[in-house]
């Protein structure tokens, strides 16, 4: 496993986990939503930016890789 | 009688530009199910969210959220989650169907596991648990046009002309006029949904802010999962399994899909982006906690994004409302009808000559679609208990399809049938014979445990009994490394 699969977990454990959050689950609200919707949503937001971060390190790591070939 | 035009002039709309999709004649089943695979980033857009939004996150989510409140969110996260899964993965299926020639899933398995009998089980599965997954959608529009219009005739009259333009343009045009309808009904539900939203709670609540307010006050127990049906242990197991059954492609009709991208880094940039996307799922589940401050207990909960609209919106706009709906209802079926065809046409008939494989397809198309209208409407429920098993028996195929996208061989096709088979017997127990055996868990996943523990125990008595599998040919290995680099 490399780094760069790592990123986007981070946000995939974070909905996983959203139910099991005392703060997340609970019937207060967050800017006057759900708090359950906010913490999705912005972690699905995450989500998209740990997947350009990823892809951006495959690419980095991809044009390592072709310099050091001999 | 206006919302009736809105509701024909929809339906009429959709087919001619399913029509419209088309790029010319053709007998060729690859140009036909995966569009000559040489579609581009926004076609695949379409494509991939496409078979996201459908009558169930339209009229279903806020039907879930008006009886479960947050417990409809159990369906934000799981498609994200498998989108990290494929966004590694799109490059190995990707070039695996293209060095290989796969249309379909049992293309895939057969291929993997050197078994036409996987091939055909795969597809025969695939087959049986989609069926339902199209008359939902069937029944689906004419549930919408029974409810807006308080008619059963003008209800199944929309089930029949909408089932006969969607074969007529399936037919006509492919996966082409499946993705030219999706641009339609994605861009006049994403309006609908964004009037909506903004619409609806400030005509009942004064606003977004303000409704929730009132049911923090009034119903505090939607804002969290409660004890029920939709309780802790159904909302996290149902996650699991759908993100299983997305991640590992076990949906029939999310292959040609796939398949008809012209290179891995348009799916690999659809999965990025395609979580945004998916923010848009917590629009109907806003108008379902309207409906808990404005609707009693009692109203059927499928109906209440329509009733409100009526009540808020004047008639031509509630019209639009109805065209949207039905278009989440006539655009995946016509996607589905795609994935059926090409596995009975592909995995089912063999019909060993191209041109006989085309028409076979096409035959499937109509029968296919004439079935799920006809039991729509003789035999609403016959399906309906069928449909409880779509996902969770469809779970089954993840051990097949994730050991088959993996390099090396590990197990052969006969523990990986002996786990299908097992985990279907399993699902269906518990679905049909055993309801509360383990209350409210997920029985996909009960299903997939079994599945994996009889896969174990044949790959052990395969290696001891010295009939490991065999690895793939260099020929083949080389071939999709060499696609694979290239991608």
């Amino acid at each position: 496993m490399r780094r760069y699969h790592a990123i986007p977990l981070v946000p995939a454990l974070a909905l996983v986990l959203m139910p099991f959050l005392p703060f997340v689950d609970t019937d207060a609200l967050w800017l006057g939503l759900p708090r359950m919707m906010v913490w999705g949503g912005a972690w699905c937001v995450l989500l998209t930016v740990a997947l350009l971060t990823a892809e951006r390190m495959m690419a980095r790591d991809s044009a390592a890789g072709e310099r050091n070939q001999p | 009688m206006t919302i009736l035009v809105y509701t024909f002039a929809g339906i009429a709309l959709i087919g001619v530009l399913g029509f419209l999709g088309r790029r010319g004649p053709t007998v060729d089943l690859a140009e036909w199910t995966v569009g000559g695979r040489r579609f581009g980033t926004m076609t695949m857009w379409f494509l991939q969210a496409g078979e996201v939004f459908t009558t169930f996150t339209f009229l279903g989510l806020a039907g879930l959220a008006f009886s479960g409140g947050v417990a409809a969110m159990y369906a934000l996260p799981y498609v994200p989650i498998a989108y990290v899964f494929l966004f590694f993965l799109a490059r190995r299926v990707w070039s695996l169907g293209k060095a290989r020639g796969y249309l379909t899933q049992g293309d895939f398995l057969e291929d993997r596991y050197g078994s036409r009998l996987l091939g055909t089980v795969g597809a025969v599965i695939g087959v049986v648990f989609v069926l339902p997954y199209l008359q939902l959608q069937v029944t689906g529009l004419g549930l919408i046009v029974k409810l807006v219009s308080g008619n059963a005739t003008s209800g199944t009259l929309s089930m029949i002309i909408g089932c006969v333009l969607v074969i007529a343009f399936v037919l006509w045009s492919g996966l082409r006029g499946v993705a030219v309808t999706s641009y339609f009904k994605d861009a006049i539900m994403l309006i609908v949904l964004g009037v909506l939203i903004f619409a609806v709670p400030a005509h009942f609540a004064g606003g977004i802010s303000a409704m929730f307010h009132k049911v923090a006050q009034l119903h505090p127990s939607a804002l969290t999962i409660h004890t029920g049906p939709n309780d802790l242990t159904w909302f996290v197991t149902s996650m699991l399994s759908s993100a299983i059954g997305v991640a590992f492609l076990t949906l029939p009709h999310n292959w040609p899909a796939i398949m008809s991208a012209k290179d891995p880094k348009v799916l690999r940039r659809n999965y990025t982006w395609l979580p945004l996307y998916e923010l848009c799922l917590m629009f109907p589940m806003v108008i379902g906690f309207a409906a808990i401050v404005v609707l009693p207990k009692s109203t059927n909960s499928n109906g209440v994004l329509l009733t409100l609209s009526q009540h808020a919106l004047p008639t031509w706009a509630t019209g639009i409302v109805v065209v949207a709906a039905i278009a989440t209802a006539m655009v995946p079926a016509a996607g589905i009808l795609v994935g059926i065809s090409s596995l009975v046409a592909r995995n089912i008939v063999r019909v060993r000559n191209e041109r006989g494989q085309f028409w076979v397809n096409q035959g499937t198309v109509v029968v296919a679609c004439g079935l799920a209208l006809l039991l729509g409407i003789y035999r609403p429920d016959l399906l309906a208990n069928l449909l409880l098993l779509t996902f969770s028996g469809l779970a089954q195929l993840a051990p097949a399809n994730g050991i088959g996208f993996l390099r090396r061989r590990l197990v052969g096709k006969w523990p990986v049938l002996a786990g299908i088979v097992v985990g279907i017997a399993v699902v269906i127990y518990l679905t049909f014979a055993a309801t509360t055996m383990f209350g409210t868990f997920n029985v996909g996943l009960i299903g997939l445990a079994a599945n994996l523990i009889v896969l174990a125990v044949g790959a052990v008595i395969e290696r001891l009994t010295g009939n490991a599998p065999v690895p793939d040919p260099p020929a083949v290995t080389n071939a999709v490394a060499e696609i694979e680099l290239a991608a």
